[in-house]
């Protein structure tokens, strides 16, 4: 009993401490303070212009993470907010 | 021989009376002299319950440690959360006697009380699930099925990136890894309580019934 006690306590740990470190797919863009950082309009408005439906965006870490469909597929863009420059990309 | 019946009848008067009379958990109290091994042992869990259970915590704890980093497996555990979740309210009404679902209605009528005895340490002991059990299992199977479909909605053409959706799925998500620690910690407390091995019983199926009264409900 004591050894499923202690099993368990060790569980409840790790789930509180491994929360916020629970790491997203994509987080580093910019190292600029959010003071100088573009509009997030702008990157929307980039992803429409390279084509996609916006859908939505959001901030991720120092990036601005845009959702986007094209020919019906999902994309997650994500847009460095100091130069807009596209970072990363994921298919759903 | 286990307890003695004077003892239990002392108590449970003495607490009757102060109740005066009321239907209150604590005023049945048998945990305080439920013995370990008495009575009969026999079998409480079935074995779909036992496989669905365990799959269902295993697809859980893949899901809490794999959203955003490991998209497919996230998604495979989702998709797995769903088919057990189908399949245990399917199972609440044809499995056998303590896979049942009870009336929740009673269930959340009679759960302040039977808190409330836990408290006072004086909740009684059930063979199947205790009103708190019962109360998690039915609140958890709810907030995994909407875990689960708003989690599946986030990646159809329609709901993706749509943001209720997306908080949906997000606090949901958080709720059920509460529920599941307050699920442990209640399993933890109840086995060390009336000394019992819940989660042997929850891997072998059976328990022994000593401590409950015959008859006793599921």
């Amino acid at each position: 009993m004591k050894a499923l006690t202690s099993v368990l306590a060790l569980l409840a740990l790790s789930f509180t401490i491994t929360n916020p470190a629970r790491a997203d797919g994509y987080k580093t863009c910019t190292k600029l303070e959010k003071a100088s950082w573009k509009p997030a309009s702008e990157a929307e408005a980039k992803a429409k212009a390279a084509g996609y439906e916006v859908r939505r965006s959001k901030i991720e870490g120092s990036c601005y993470e845009v959702y986007g469909v094209k020919d019906g597929k999902l994309f997650e863009l994500f847009y460095s907010p100091e130069d807009l420059s596209l970072k990363h990309t994921i298919a759903k | 021989m286990g307890p003695s019946r004077l003892t239990i009848l002392v108590q449970s008067s003495r607490l009757k009376g102060r109740l005066k009379g009321s239907r209150l958990e604590a005023s049945r109290d048998w945990s305080a002299s439920a013995p370990t091994r008495e009575g009969a042992l026999v079998k409480v869990w079935d074995l779909p319950l036992r496989l669905s259970h365990w799959a269902m915590a295993c697809c859980v704890l893949i899901a809490w440690f794999t959203p955003n980093t490991y998209d497919a497996l996230h998604r495979s555990a989702g998709y797995g959360v769903l088919a057990l979740t189908l399949f245990r309210l399917v199972w609440g009404f044809v499995g056998t006697r303590y896979s049942r679902f009870q009336n929740p209605l009673r269930t959340f009528r009679v759960l302040p009380r039977y808190l409330w005895a836990i408290g006072r340490g004086r909740s009684r002991r059930y063979l199947g699930l205790n009103p708190a059990g019962r109360a998690m299992s039915i609140t958890m199977l709810l907030l995994l099925a909407v875990s689960g479909i708003s989690g599946w909605m986030q990646v159809t053409l329609r709901f993706f990136g749509v943001a209720w959706v997306q908080d949906t799925h997000t606090y949901t998500s958080y709720a059920v890894i509460l529920l599941a620690l307050v699920h442990v910690a209640g399993v933890v407390l109840m086995s060390i309580r009336q000394k019992e091995n819940l989660v042997r019983a929850m891997v072998t199926g059976w328990k022994w019934t000593g401590g409950t009264r015959p008859g006793t409900p599921a």
